[in-house]
């Protein structure tokens, strides 16, 4: 029997539909869990939390769904080693739980995804996300090659990693910086940032490395008919892309 | 403060055969305003084109629907709206626009489709900073929170507009043709159930279709600030997710439904027409309304425009279900304080429309009395303005290049546009500003697409009204088939003065006589629309006539639209469609302060040119294609060099012409060297190069330096 995704759905979520239909596509056995089903969540191998404004990003985006009876799985099942991949609103819900980078407790989170910098507004841009670590480190990014280039859309007003000095410090020091924004070819740079992101981090990984936060959304960069210009063989409809990311996290759980 | 007018009154009193009681006055004062009756105007839209074999729905009911093509057997319509909310945006910009997003959304969803689109015509004035901020932020925080992607859009600035502003939204949804839901109560509906659902009826927007109807004065400004609508996008992404799920259910159980958008008049304006429209009546309790404050007044219950708020009639057996879909399983009642789905009254095979509140009957009308008929017929004059026609001397285009691209009408809109979320929902294909339509695909796992593209120049709207609607439909046109989709229908939104100034009136008729000859000519239907009239100053003036038009494109694969930007050095640059060298209303002319003529609209040569792109496109041979709008064939030629330059290709573009800024319309396309010989109507202007340079009758412009140029300017207002 092949592993069961859940990508659970909070109120507010709004990125649910594309991310199980792009999983599903990618080989994977997803279905959406919505929050009066939340319940379930427990028989359920690996999750991916999608995007959106869960609980309308009060206090800070994440922070509530962070305590939403949901979590208590998801939280549960990462400490236990399954996999968990958060996407944007996911990746909040993640850094708020404490789960990533992780250096705290459960629910003290020690670095946040918050207001964009230097603007605080709301940006919408296509990006590249580059893997910073070792493919392995990462068992979502067990399959990409050293260095991947992946495709995605930043689309969000609370995406700067911000955490104190030491934090960061921690970052570094424990390798959690998964991924950092980057141009097509690979380099990287301010320009490539668009959000004031500390180190340019457009993603970050726990100490076990089976939860990864990204804030890009590589599900909106997932098709041939995303990216024409880079259209991957002839059936427009086929995950590509971004769809690598999804591809390795669903090969991590066969 | 009511705003009937005492013919009206007495003819209310006439009726009923007594005065009328409060609850009454405000629900006619809502029904009969110009927002939700049309009084002024039907007479003439009753001109407009509305059928067609791409007819699904014509206008009518809260959204037109469009036949887009057939997916594995189902036949799959687009579902589309379009409204303004031009007074509320100039007295609270986030919340009036944002509001505007929120509005236009239910009236699709109402369909039974499921959202897929927004966009946005912005009309700001040049000096109120705020309003152009506001507004761009409350599109953005609405949509950018519901999970629907701002597709099209555009914006211009102009004085006429700093006193009141125009934000015309429009959305798409898609629907399967056989799962339409319609906003009456079809036959043998008597007895069926009305179900409120959404937020808690609060004192927000009391009086908004009356305040819509009115001149904005500015000392009013203040008090009419409780009129307009609290926005509340969080909870309607929760309450369109559980419409879906309504809907499914529905569709699965075989069950008929009416549904429809709590919009102007609140209550008694829904529940009213959701049951008049089906020829039948209504029984209403008020106080089976769910509230947010208690002591509230019948009238504000009644008419109050709360929003985030739709009326289901349902048969009465499937009602235990939906009321248990949106309250337990998606929670409403958690979501938003006292928000539920709860049944407030009952349809009637008697056509009469009664409210209860604490046991006394407080209004008691006949529901086609109400939800009917009221006419005004207004005079109006027919202006002709002046025209001369200064002679076009030679340019002088490296002087003027920068200055053209640098203007507040061409220069780049991403400073704006970055705020809104474009690719929620994963199925955009051409975003926002990549091309002169925004494409997605809209069925998942079909090659389906669909276009969506604005126009309306306020430019000319400044001119001639009449031409200047002709205008907005064929740049619509133009836009969708620019990007290889094929034009199926429009909508409209009409922008103009006050009704009751005859010359101002005179413009609004001539627009639609407009609007009317170029949807003949290039036989494309109107589905929907709307009118906003008393758009004037403090000293009553009107803003620049605007009709503003959405043009919906159909695509059968959306691997052959046309993608962004130069590709190839050594190809043809063509020029396809009129080439007048005249500079009225363009631009240029405003730069050279030349007022002269307007290019002639030649609609043969339009469907002509329209034509051989389309079947230059499905050739396969066009490489990149832009219209030739604000800036001229110049500016639609650097855009595409930017494109090109941004993608990373090494690609520009060598040409020689008097005066490439002329705005004359038609299309300049990109075409593989060998492959345009066969095409007649064109004209080789250029090619393009292995520089990214711009090289135009021997001037050289580097492309990155014009990029900056044209991105600049708008990064100040949208840092």
């Amino acid at each position: 029997m092949s592993a069961r995704i859940a990508v659970p759905v909070f109120p507010g979520t709004n990125s649910e539909g594309e991310t199980v239909r792009l999983l599903r596509d990618c080989g994977g056995d997803a279905e959406l869990v919505h929050w009066s089903r939340a319940d379930t969540l427990h028989n359920y191998d690996a999750f991916v939390l999608p995007g959106g404004f869960a609980y309308e990003d009060r206090v800070r985006a994440g922070a509530i769904a962070a305590h939403d009876r949901a979590m208590d799985a998801v939280i549960e099942a990462a400490v236990r080693g399954k996999l968990v991949l958060g996407i944007c609103n996911g990746a909040q819900i993640l850094l708020e739980a404490g789960l990533v980078p992780g250096t705290g407790s459960l629910r003290r989170p020690t670095a946040a995804f918050t207001r964009n910098g230097p603007v605080p507004h709301f940006v919408c841009r296509h990006v590249y996300m580059k893997l910073r670590i070792a493919p392995a480190r990462c068992a979502v990014t067990a399959s990409l090659p050293e260095g991947a280039v992946v495709p995605a859309w930043a689309a969000h007003a609370e995406g700067r990693l911000a955490a104190t000095p030491e934090h960061l410090r921690e970052i570094l020091g424990g390798d959690h910086l998964a991924f950092v924004y980057a141009h097509a070819d690979g380099r990287v740079d301010e320009a490539a940032v668009p959000n004031g992101s500390a180190f340019g981090c457009a993603g970050l990984v726990n100490r076990m490395g089976n939860v990864l936060a990204i804030m890009p959304h590589p599900e909106r960069d997932g098709r041939n008919f995303t990216h024409l210009d880079r259209c991957e063989g002839e059936n427009v409809l086929a995950p590509s892309g971004g769809a690598v990311l999804f591809r390795s996290f669903v090969e991590a759980l066969s | 403060m009511v705003n009937l007018r005492d013919d009206e009154l007495s003819r209310i009193a006439q009726r009923l055969n007594r005065e009328p009681t409060l609850v009454e006055l405000h629900a006619f004062d809502a029904a009969w305003s110009e927002h939700c009756s049309y009084k002024s105007s039907r007479r003439f839209l009753r001109g407009l084109p509305t059928t067609g074999s791409r007819v699904v729905l014509g206008p009518g009911e809260d959204a037109g629907i469009l036949h887009l093509g057939t997916h594995e057997g189902e036949r799959y319509g687009i579902v589309v709206a379009h409204e303004s909310h031009n007074h509320p945006s100039q007295v609270v910009p986030f919340e009036g626009a944002a509001t505007g997003i929120g509005g236009i959304v239910r009236d699709v969803l109402c369909m039974g489709a499921e959202v897929i689109a927004v966009a946005d015509a912005l009309r700001f004035g040049t000096d109120r900073d705020n309003i152009a901020r506001g507004v761009v932020d409350g599109v953005g925080s609405y949509g950018n929170a519901i999970g629907v992607p701002n597709l099209a859009g555009d914006v211009y600035f102009e004085t006429g507009f700093d006193e009141n502003v125009l934000v015309n939204v429009v959305a798409l949804g898609v629907v399967k043709e056989s799962e339409i839901i319609h906003s009456y109560v079809p036959k043998d509906g008597a007895g069926w159930q009305i179900v409120l659902v959404g937020k808690a009826t609060d004192p927000s927007g009391f009086g908004g279709a009356s305040f819509s109807s009115l001149t904005l004065d500015a000392r009013d400004a203040e008090l009419n600030k409780g009129a307009v609508q609290v926005p509340d996008p969080f909870f309607k992404n929760v309450l369109m997710r559980a419409s879906y799920r309504v809907f499914a259910t529905l569709r699965e159980l075989r069950i008929p439904a009416a549904f429809k958008d709590l919009g102007a008049g609140g209550i008694v304006g829904c529940s009213s027409e959701i049951t008049a429209h089906g020829g039948y009546g209504a029984t209403i309790d008020l106080d089976a309304v769910n509230v947010a404050v208690d002591g509230m007044p019948p009238e504000v219950i009644a008419v109050g425009e709360t929003q985030e708020r739709l009326i289901w009639a349902l048969p009465p057996e499937i009602v235990p279900e939906i009321l248990r879909i949106y309250n337990d399983e998606f929670t409403l009642p958690e979501v938003a304080y006292n928000a539920c789905a709860t049944v407030i009254g009952k349809v009637t095979e008697a056509p009469r429309y009664m409210l209860r509140y604490r046991g006394n009957v407080v209004m008691d009308v006949e529901s086609n009395f109400l939800a009917g008929s009221v006419y005004d017929e207004l005079p109006y004059t027919e202006t002709i303005r002046h025209q001369s026609a200064d002679d076009l001397a030679a340019v002088d285009v490296a002087e003027l290049l920068p200055r053209v691209l640098a203007h507040r009408d061409v220069c780049s809109r991403e400073p704006l546009y970055r705020r809104y979320d474009a690719v929620v929902r994963g199925a955009t294909v051409l975003a926002r500003g990549a091309a002169d339509a925004g494409v997605l695909a809209p069925v998942p796992g079909s090659l389906l697409g669909v276009a969506l593209a604005v126009a309306g120049n306020p430019r000319y709207g400044k001119i001639d009204a009449k031409y200047a609607a002709q205008q907005a439909v064929v740049e619509a046109m133009r836009r969708v088939v620019a990007v290889g989709a094929r034009p199926i229908g429009l909508t409209d939104c009409l922008n103009f003065g006050n009704p009751r100034k005859p010359e101002q009136f005179g413009e609004f008729v001539a627009a639609i006589d407009g609007l009317a000859l170029a949807s003949t000519a290039l036989d494309l239907p109107f589905v929907s629309g709307n009118v906003s009239l008393y758009n004037e100053t403090s000293v009553g003036e009107a803003v620049p006539g605007s009709a503003i038009v959405a043009c919906v494109g159909a695509i059968e694969d959306i691997g052959r639209v046309v993608t962004p930007g130069l590709k190839t050095p050594a190809s043809a640059l063509l020029w396809i469609g009129s080439r007048e060298l005249t500079a009225g209303g363009s631009v240029l002319g405003e730069l050279l302060g030349i007022d002269g003529s307007l290019p002639a609209i030649d609609y043969d040569g339009e469907r002509a040119a329209a034509g051989i792109v389309a079947e230059a496109i499905a050739r396969r041979v066009v490489r990149a294609c832009r219209v030739v709008s604000d800036g001229g064939m110049l500016t639609a030629i650097a855009r595409l060099a930017f494109d090109a330059m941004l993608a990373g290709r090494c690609v520009g573009a060598e040409l020689d012409f008097g005066n490439p800024f002329c705005e004359t319309g038609g299309f300049v396309c990109e075409i593989e060297e060998t492959s345009w010989i066969d095409l007649t109507g064109v004209l080789r202007v250029g090619s393009t190069i292995a520089q990214s340079d711009l090289v135009v009758n021997g001037s050289r412009f580097g492309v990155a330096e014009l990029y900056r140029v044209w991105s600049q300017p708008l990064q100040e207002l949208y840092p």
